[in-house]
């Protein structure tokens, strides 16, 4: 057993040492950047709480950062919503793969392709407005289409739904399908069952869903930016703008620390919120399937 | 029935916007309407004649590959460490390759950015595929981890026991086990790298990769010979799905037969 245990550690060596390396120091090195000071293109290594009092401090940063939230918030929810349906119907009733195969094609085909079919379908030019023009619906060409929070809403949900439903699919897939053949057995509708046997079951791997889901969308930063707009300006944006453009990298660390402990605080809020709403109870193993 | 096209309903959402994509890259006009008034394949033809387009394929396809191999030798070997380890071990190792998973792509980004300033690494295809791996690595070990806990470890034991050397216990029924999942996975992270783009655009330097091409085109303009493009790419991320799902389902195959000879 020791053997087998130091065999273990040697054969977990490389990947261990790769994540301190390139995960964890850049990830402390980032975080004490964020109390460093940039004067003149030159970063001065120091202790000082300004990046983080000038950010909180700042107007343009509390807009652009309830915006990122909400965006955030909206799209995981759409997004979990959405994937109900299709990770139930992909867990319990189906058995061909052609719509899971689909599905892993959308979530493994470009991020980038995603938001210029956004583009070109929601321009004024775009496909929208056409369709809506030759059906009469409307005179002119509706320029609101693209660079508005719906646009933002849209895309972003197209881009991050198939990610949602095989986090749901996994959630789901840990409950046993005899329970929700005895509870339809029992007269139970499909939305019956669903509301009170996959839901309680399935809750914390939907909380996790949505707060993964919430984590991409609120830190996209392409997305917005190139379907949003002025609607566009996330923290994401000026995390990133500050690592490209203006150069205040301390500056940017310590944005991107709030954006990082907003999330922990919506998680922790999300989580109460459950707990609250008696979703999530501990509930016993035999309800799920033994491993 | 309701559920039925309700999901069907969700599935046009999601692919109708790819297959317009498709269709439009075939129109032999610049824009972007209905009625399609003809069709031809000259955006394709003019993919091949750009030379910058080429370049940028082939660095991609090199990083690709590249961390396809980093990421499954790293993952072969962690995975064969989860089921050696005791349980702080498995923690261990579990926060450090799964944790990446929950943040961000501009987070991870940004300190590899800062990383590689602080130590003056100049930025090349090296850090990006550094960076990719790093992405593609806890993907694996999600992957592999619902794998590895259905491992019996009594089966190597067994096959010890009945006098099987170490290296025909890890080649005759370790390997079997473990060996399509992580094959499908590493296959998977060629596509994650191919079509990355958030944390290549931090760690590229002047490098230019098929998504940072495609950005660059982007944003000037719109034109079918994006459509182009992109239509290849999908192709291509369809192929090699493909691939990884097919050596999944071998797993499957080869699992039941031996279950049913024993």
């Amino acid at each position: 057993m020791v053997s087998s245990q130091k065999t273990g550690s040697f054969l977990a060596a490389p990947a261990v040492t790769y994540m301190v390396i390139f995960f964890v120091a850049p990830s402390l090195l980032l975080f004490s950047y964020s109390f460093w000071t940039a004067s003149s293109f030159r970063i001065v290594p120091d202790f000082v709480l300004t990046n983080y009092l000038s950010s909180m401090k700042s107007l343009l940063f509390l807009k652009v950062t309830l915006n990122a939230l909400f965006i955030g918030l909206v799209t995981a929810t759409i997004s979990v919503l959405l994937s109900l349906p299709i990770a139930y119907y992909l867990t319990y009733v189906t058995r061909s793969k052609v719509i899971f195969y689909l599905i892993l094609v959308t979530w493994f085909s470009s991020y980038l392709v995603r938001i210029y079919a956004w583009r070109t379908l929601l321009g004024t030019n775009g496909l929208l407005n056409v369709a809506l023009l030759q059906l009469g619906i409307i005179a002119t060409p509706v320029e609101a289409f693209l660079f508005s929070p719906f646009a933002v809403g849209i895309t972003l949900v197209h881009i991050y739904l198939p990610f949602a439903i095989l986090m749901v699919i996994s959630a789901m897939s840990e409950i046993k399908k005899e329970l929700i053949e005895a509870s339809r057995d029992l007269g139970t509708s499909p939305l019956g069952a669903f509301v009170r046997v996959v839901a309680p079951n399935a809750a914390q791997g939907l909380i996790g869903a949505f707060m993964l889901t919430f984590i991409l969308a609120a830190s996209d930063y392409v997305t917005p930016q190139m379907v949003g707009g002025s609607s566009g300006q996330t923290t994401g944006l000026l995390i990133a703008d500050q690592f490209r453009k203006t150069g205040n990298w301390p500056l940017g660390a310590a944005q991107a620390f709030i954006m990082f402990a907003l999330s922990i605080l919506v998680y922790v809020i999300i989580t109460a919120l459950a707990r609250a709403s008696g979703l999530t109870r501990p509930r016993k193993s035999i309800l799920r399937q033994e491993k | 029935m309701i559920l039925r096209v309700t999901v069907y309903l969700i599935m046009a959402f999601l692919l109708v916007p790819l297959a317009l994509i498709v269709l439009f890259s075939f129109n032999e006009s610049p824009s972007f309407t209905f009625p399609i008034t003809g069709y031809s394949i000259r955006w394709y033809a003019q993919i091949f004649s750009d030379p910058q387009l080429a370049s940028a394929l082939w660095k991609s396809f090199w990083i690709a590959t590249l961390t396809a191999i980093i990421t499954f030798i790293l993952g072969a070997a962690a995975s064969l460490a989860w089921l050696r380890l005791g349980r702080n071990g498995r923690t261990v190792l579990e926060v450090l390759c799964i944790t990446p998973i929950a943040l961000p792509g501009l987070f991870l980004g940004v300190s590899l950015l800062v990383l590689a300033s602080q130590v003056g690494v100049q930025l090349s295809m090296i850090t990006i595929v550094i960076s990719h791996v790093v992405l593609a690595l806890p993907m694996l070990m999600i992957a592999m981890r619902a794998r590895l806990v259905l491992f019996d470890p009594n089966l190597e034991e067994a096959s010890r026991d009945l006098g099987a050397s170490q290296v025909l216990t890890f080649r005759r029924v370790t390997l079997p086990l473990i060996a399509p999942t992580l094959i499908s996975c590493a296959v998977l992270s060629f596509a994650l790298s191919f079509d990355e783009f958030v944390v290549t655009a931090f760690v590229s330097g002047t490098e230019t990769t098929l998504p940072m091409y495609i950005w660059s085109m982007m944003r000037r303009t719109v034109t079918p010979l994006i459509n182009a493009i992109s239509t290849l790419a999908m192709v291509f991320t369809i192929a090699i799905i493909s691939i990884a799902l097919a050596i999944a389902a071998m797993k499957r195959a080869t699992n039941l037969s031996s279950r049913n000879a024993a």
